[in-house]
Parts: C-alpha cells; sequence; structure tokens
C-alpha cells in the first residue's frame, strides 16, 4: 500500500496480515429515530494510516470514540489488539486506552495547567516509578517531536490554534501509544498549519510505527497521510480504497469528496 | 516547584488556623463546663429540685465553683443530685454544708448554693453526701406576696375610711385640724396658763414672805378661772398628743403600703419579662457570674 | 406530565450514580492529594477574604440590630452572648455556605462543564484517568472539609464584629466581651452547627461537579451549568439547615 502519488511519502512496511482493530456490525442510535452507525465493517491493520472521510454528522466521531469506549456501542463487536473492548471492565479498559492516544478536535488541553503539567499528567500516573528529571526529559523530547520545546511554560490559553493542536499531539505520543486516533487534526487551521501538522502525522507514523486512524475533511491532508481512505455515508462504509482510487470513482457521491 | 509550596504554607497556615480557633472555643467552652481540670464530686437529695438541669451552676458563697452532673429519681420522693466542683475549693466545703436550690437572675433560671458550714467540721470527701434544704418554691413566694398585698389593701381601705372621717367630720379632731381660731385659742390659754403660773410663783413667794391673805381671796379667784380655763384645754391638750399619735401610725402604714405596692410591680415586671422573651435562659450571661468568675482567678 | 414526572426521576437517579460514586472512589487508591490541597486552597484560602467581610458585616449589623430590642428590657448586658449564639447556631454557617454557594458551587460547574465542553474530561478518561476521582472526588472533599474551616473564621470574625458593634453604644473591654461570649456558649450551640457545616460543604461540591459534570455540549450550557449549581446549591443549603435544626431539637 504505497502511495506513489504523494513525493513526500516513503514507502512504509505495513503488516498487511496483522489487523489491530476489526469492528464488525457496529450499531450505535442516540433516542429511537436517530441511528447514527448502522453497521460498520471495518479493519485497520499495524502501522497503517487509515483515512476516514464523510460528511458532518456521519458518526465519524462516535466510531473512534466507540474504540476507546467514550461511546457504548449498542451492538457490534470491536476488537482491539484482539480483545472486544465491549467485554472488558474498568481496568481492563483503562489497560487498553494506555495503548491508544487520542488526539481531540480541540485539542482538550487541560485549561488549568502549563504545557509541562498537561504533558507530565498522564505519564506521572501511568509510570510512575518514574523520577522528576525523567519526567522533564520525556516532556522536552515530546515537545521537541512537535517542534514545541519553547513553550514549556506557557498556559493552553497563550497557545495559538496550531500550537495547541501541537501540544495535543505531543500529550498523546508521550505515553507511547500504538494506536493514535486523530479527531479531525486540521480543522480551523490555515493551509500551511495544516500542511505542518499533516506532516507531523506522517512522521510519528514513521517514527513511532504507530497504526492511525485519522478523521478529516481536509481531503489535503487525507492525501497526505492516508494509506487507505475509507468513507462513511449513513451510518455504514460507502467505499474504501487508496486516494487515487477513490478519486477515480465511478460513484459521483465519492468523487464528489475530492473536488 | 516553587508555585507548588508558595500555596501550601498558606493552605497550612488557613487551616491551622480555622483548627485552633475550633479546638480553643471548645476548650474554652469545656473548660466553663468543668469538663477538663481537677475536679471531685458531691451529691446532695433533695425531695424537689424546682426545674434543676444538668449543667446548672452550683454557687458557694456565691462564687460559681461547679456545674450540675446529673439529677436522677432514687425514689419517689427524693432526687439525687450530683454535682462537679473544682478541686481546689474542696477545703472549703465542710462536711455540715448546706445545699439549697435557688434562682439565678431575673429569668427564673436555677442555681445550686452550697452554704458553709462551721469551720470545725470536716472537709467533705469526694462522692460525700452533703443535707440539702428544700428549695424555695416560685409558688410560695407569690403566695405569701398575695397575702401581704391583700392585707395592705384592707389597711389603705381603712385608712382612707379614717380620713375621710377626718375630713369631714364634726369631732374635736376635725376642728382641730380645720379650725385656725381653735388652735389660737390653745395657745392663748396656754399664754394665760403661763400667766397664771407666773402670778402663782408670785403669790407663793408672797404666801413664803406671809401677811398677804389679804390678796389671797382675789388670788383664789384668779385661780379659779385659770383652772376653769385649764380644764377645757386640757381636752384639747390630751386630743392633740392622741393626734400626734394617731399620725405617726398613719405614716407607718403609708410607707409599708408603699413597699407592698413596690414589691407587686416588681413581681410583675418580672412576669412580663418572662413572657416576652424567648431566649434560652441559661444562655444569659450574669454579670455577677463574671464578676465570681475574675474574682476567683485571682 | 407524566414525561416531566419520569424526567424527574430520571435525575433524582443520576444525582443517586453520582453520589454513589463518590463514597465508592473516594475510598479506592489513587489518592490524587497533590490536586487535592490544590482545591483546598482555592476553595477555603481564596474564600476566605469574601467571608471575613461578610462575617465581620453580619456580627456587626447583628448586634446593632438587636441592642434596641435587648434595651427595651434593659437586658444590654445580654447583647454577646445573643449575638455569639445566633452567629454560631445560625448566621455564620448558613451565610458563608451560600457565599460559597455562589462562589465555589458556581466556579467549580462552570470549571468542569466548560472542561467536558472541550471534551478536556474525555480526554482524561481516554488517557485512562479517571477524571471522576481527579475532578469531583478532590473537590467534593476539599468543599467538604474548607467550608466547615472557612465557617469557624466566619465564626470568629463575625464574634469580633459584634465586639465592635457593642462598642460602638458602650465601653466593654475585649477580654470581658470575650468572657462573656464563652460563658454563654454550650456545646450543643457548637457541635450540631459544625455537623451541619459539613453537609454544607458536601453539597456545595457535589452540585457543583455534578451540574457541570452533566454539562451538555455547547458554550451555553456552561453558562446554565453554573447557573443551576448556584441555585441547586443554595436551596439545599436551607433544606439541609432546616432538616439540621429539626434533628437536633429532636435529640436534644
Amino acid at each position: 500500500m504505497i502511495n506513489e502519488a504523494t513525493n513526500i511519502k516513503e514507502p512504509i512496511a505495513v503488516d498487511t496480515t496483522v489487523p489491530v482493530i476489526t469492528i464488525k456490525g457496529l450499531y450505535k442510535s442516540f433516542g429511537k429515530d436517530n441511528a447514527v452507525l448502522n453497521g460498520v465493517d471495518l479493519t485497520v491493520r499495524k502501522g497503517e494510516n487509515l483515512v476516514v472521510l464523510g460528511k458532518s454528522g456521519s458518526g465519524k466521531s462516535i466510531l473512534i470514540k466507540c474504540l476507546v469506549g467514550l461511546v457504548t456501542a449498542d451492538t457490534g463487536e470491536i476488537k482491539v489488539f484482539g480483545t472486544d473492548i465491549n467485554t472488558l471492565d474498568n481496568n481492563e479498559l483503562n489497560a487498553i486506552r494506555v495503548r491508544i492516544g487520542f488526539l481531540f478536535q480541540n485539542s482538550a488541553l487541560y485549561d488549568s495547567m502549563t504545557v509541562r503539567e498537561n504533558l507530565a499528567f498522564p505519564l506521572k500516573r501511568h509510570s510512575k516509578k518514574l523520577s522528576a528529571e525523567e519526567v522533564e526529559a520525556a516532556v522536552i523530547e515530546a515537545l521537541d517531536n512537535v517542534g514545541l520545546p519553547d513553550a514549556v511554560d506557557k498556559m493552553p490559553a497563550e497557545l495559538s490554534g496550531g500550537m495547541r493542536k501541537r501540544i495535543g499531539l505531543a500529550r498523546t505520543l508521550i505515553l507511547k501509544p500504538e494506536i493514535i486516533l486523530y479527531d479531525e487534526p486540521t480543522t480551523g487551521l490555515d493551509t500551511i498549519t495544516s500542511r505542518e501538522i499533516s506532516e507531523l502525522i506522517l512522521a510519528i507514523q514513521k517514527k513511532n510505527k504507530t497504526t492511525s486512524i485519522i478523521i478529516t475533511h481536509d481531503m489535503a491532508c487525507a492525501k497526505l497521510t492516508g494509506d487507505r481512505l475509507v468513507i462513511l455515508k449513513d451510518g455504514v462504509i460507502d467505499a474504501e480504497g487508496n486516494y487515487e482510487a477513490l478519486e477515480k470513482s465511478d460513484d459521483e457521491w465519492v468523487r464528489s469528496f475530492f473536488i | 516547584m516553587k508555585k507548588e509550596s508558595g500555596f501550601t504554607w498558606k493552605l497550612g497556615m488557613f487551616v491551622i488556623i480555622g483548627l485552633i480557633l475550633f479546638i480553643g472555643t471548645i476548650y474554652f467552652v469545656g473548660k466553663q463546663k468543668n469538663l477538663f481540670g481537677n475536679t471531685f464530686h458531691l451529691k446532695a437529695q433533695f425531695k424537689t429540685v424546682s426545674g434543676l438541669k444538668e449543667g446548672n451552676h452550683v454557687r458557694f458563697s456565691g462564687i460559681n465553683i461547679g456545674t450540675v452532673n446529673g439529677i436522677e429519681l432514687i425514689t419517689d420522693t427524693s432526687v439525687l443530685v450530683d454535682l462537679i466542683i473544682k478541686k481546689n475549693v474542696q477545703k472549703f466545703i465542710k462536711t455540715d454544708a448546706v445545699a439549697r436550690i435557688g434562682y439565678d437572675g431575673l429569668m427564673g433560671d436555677k442555681v445550686l448554693t452550697i452554704t458553709p458550714g462551721t469551720g470545725n467540721a470536716k472537709t467533705v470527701g469526694d462522692n460525700a453526701l452533703i443535707t440539702s434544704k428544700s428549695a424555695v418554691e416560685m409558688a410560695d413566694i407569690m403566695n405569701s406576696l398575695k397575702t401581704s398585698v391583700d392585707n395592705a389593701g384592707i389597711i389603705t381601705g381603712q385608712l382612707a375610711e379614717v380620713s375621710f372621717k377626718i375630713n369631714n367630720g364634726n369631732g374635736a379632731l376635725s376642728k382641730l385640724i380645720s379650725d385656725d381660731g381653735f388652735s389660737n385659742s390653745i395657745k392663748g390659754t396656754l399664754i394665760n396658763l403661763q400667766a397664771s403660773t407666773d402670778q402663782f410663783a408670785k403669790f407663793t413667794t408672797n404666801l413664803n414672805n406671809g401677811a398677804l391673805s389679804s390678796k389671797l381671796d382675789s388670788t383664789m379667784s384668779n385661780l379659779q378661772s385659770g383652772t376653769k380655763g385649764l380644764s377645757d384645754n386640757m381636752d384639747a391638750v390630751k386630743n392633740s398628743f392622741l393626734l400626734r399619735g394617731y399620725f405617726k401610725k398613719q405614716k407607718k402604714a403609708e410607707a409599708k403600703k408603699k413597699a407592698d405596692l413596690k414589691k407587686a410591680a416588681d413581681l410583675k415586671k418580672r412576669n412580663t419579662l418572662k413572657d416576652r422573651i424567648n431566649l434560652k435562659t441559661k444562655d444569659i450571661p450574669n454579670h455577677s457570674n463574671l464578676n465570681a468568675k475574675d474574682s476567683i482567678k485571682q | 406530565m407524566l414525561i416531566s414526572l419520569k424526567n424527574i426521576f430520571v435525575n433524582a437517579g443520576h444525582v443517586t450514580l453520582f453520589t454513589g460514586r463518590f463514597f465508592k472512589e473516594v475510598l479506592r487508591p489513587p489518592f490524587e492529594i497533590k490536586e487535592f490541597l490544590r482545591q483546598c486552597y482555592i476553595i477555603g484560602y481564596k474564600s476566605l477574604p469574601l467571608v471575613a467581610i461578610t462575617g465581620f458585616i453580619m456580627g456587626l449589623v447583628l448586634t446593632l440590630q438587636s441592642r434596641p430590642t435587648l434595651a427595651e428590657f434593659g437586658a444590654e448586658s445580654w447583647l454577646p452572648g445573643m449575638v455569639a449564639l445566633s452567629l454560631i447556631r445560625e448566621i455564620a454557617p448558613v451565610i458563608t455556605a451560600l457565599i460559597c454557594a455562589g462562589k465555589i458551587a458556581s466556579g467549580i460547574g462552570a470549571e468542569l462543564g466548560s472542561m467536558k465542553v472541550t471534551e478536556q474530561i474525555d480526554a482524561m478518561e481516554v488517557s485512562a484517568i479517571n477524571p471522576y476521582k481527579y475532578l469531583v472526588v478532590t473537590r467534593v472533599l476539599a468543599t467538604t472539609l474548607m467550608i466547615p474551616v472557612l465557617v469557624v473564621f466566619a465564626d470568629a470574625i463575625g464574634i469580633y464584629g459584634g465586639y465592635v458593634g457593642v462598642n460602638i453604644h458602650s465601653d466593654l473591654n475585649m477580654f470581658r466581651y470575650f468572657q462573656q461570649v464563652l460563658d454563654s456558649l454550650d456545646f450543643l450551640d457548637i457541635i450540631p452547627a459544625t455537623i451541619k457545616t459539613f453537609f454544607f460543604g458536601f453539597f456545595i461540591g457535589l452540585i457543583g461537579c455534578y451540574k457541570g459534570f452533566t454539562a451538555a455540549n455547547g458554550t451555553e450550557s456552561v453558562g446554565k451549568a453554573a447557573n443551576e449549581a448556584v441555585v441547586a446549591a443554595s436551596l439545599t443549603i436551607f433544606i439541609i439547615d432546616m432538616l439540621a435544626v429539626q434533628i437536633t431539637d429532636l435529640f436534644f
């Protein structure tokens, strides 16, 4: 699965044989007549970047929130690292959650903490043995990875949208997750910053060998980061393929995304 | 880390001052109730405790020395009262001290007073039973007060009758008070009397000097007229003495009446106060308590 | 009608579960001690000036207002005792709790509400940190323990305000004033009033957290959460106060 159309993207070893996430027949509805997910079947393989496209309100965010147990599915099986997360108790679920990173749409930085505290917050709670120096080193390293080592003592309110995204990403990365879920990583950013974020996503995939699901409306980002794209329509997977294949799809509706 | 310690000490200070205030209040209130410090117990047995409550003060020579700790019915006619008393006054309380239940202040809060015994008796021991005198009930006070008020009523009624008679009657007494001429005539009589006695003295000297019998006749007739006036006036004088006695009595009765009325008024005021204030009576600080406490500290 | 009744039950159920979760989580490690201390600092220390001013004014005003009535009976010497009793038994706890409902419950409601809306609570959850433990347990514990301390301060400052009030019209030295105050106090005046304040604190924190934690999505709901938290907390304070007085009356 090598995307030859992008000149930045280098071949990445995607182990197509090992599914990291398997979703089968996922249903979720809010209220009686408001079905959001109507039987989603999806497999994400180890090391790949899967881009999920779809109209606003098509249930993309719900889909990834189901993966980490933020939203409980009505029916359906969600296997992450081979275990069905619907059958887990809180502690087991938390053990899975530590291995999954989640980048929220608005970065969800903790307003009351400095950038340093934001980054150290999950780290201190999951790696208790770390000394203060080790935590500090990890924080600096994570900030270096996203290119913002100077922001360490700033409050989130002092940061721009792009910086917040990067700090959010750094906070996600600090636990060294195997899967990263991106909820609209480039929304609300200018094209240049969007591109920087997209490149960052690629760099992370390369460096950390992570598996990612990227939800986006930004086709530039999808083109740059996606190894494989799926399109959600009416709560089911409507189309699947790489960027070029979908761009040349027979279905006009699918093609309308690429204009 | 610097920032963290910045708030920690403020928080610590805040909490510690709060705790000190709280514990301090608890301690002082407890001290007030003699829960802390050296104390000993005394017991006294009463027929009735007239509403004495646990926590009421115990007074010895007017000083607060402790509190009532417990009240317990032991038979159908006797109540055992347990007192907690400061250890340092134990040496002053003798075995023949007497416990009594009285009133503390206007509001009818009860207080147990211990009257010192004679100096010869031994000091009381812990948990000793001291003798007690039955309490003066409010009802008794009211009863005796009512009797005196009734008596005062009768007396004033009679007094009014007498004074009416004096003012409007025609007796010698009323004449004496109302008629100016009458008193003038008494004065005249007295002057006459003096003159006649002077004459009498002269007469006696003359008599002593002898050979004045010729003048005796005229003197005798003078004397006769003098004694006639005297007998008339003697009545008046007698009445005047009577009158003085009368006035004295009247004055005394009036003073008594005044005192009784004042007592009754006080009582009334006390009762209205009781009705109108809905305060917990025991909560009311008493100046005399304070004074007592000050002095005990000294 | 039926639906609104059902909604009331559903809400009551949610509140009960939320409360139950507090007791479950409060005893289970790990404990967020640092955050708890930080909340204590914010809730306790930072509210002190407000509580102090209110307490002082309450003591002063109460003294000035009670004086004429007491003077009518010639009982001005009861003033210190009366003021201290009313402050400790009723006024300081309730006024402090109401002030804190306004300041703390709304603050917590708005803070947690905005965290909910901006997905910060979700972010904690997905990074396998229990947001309930970190946000709710620490705050509820902090209010439960700090409100009583604030009330003690309000009592003390209020009684001092009473001292100033007494001295406007007459001359009473400080030592004697406080002795009269202490003289009029009983454990029965202090202990139930103090126990009551723990409940005030607990419910101020719990209601603030509940309203914030269950805020809907959208910025408007943050304001709504803060507002509802103040209203519900104030109402709850009065209800608890009534119950507390009834219970105290019943047993003593």
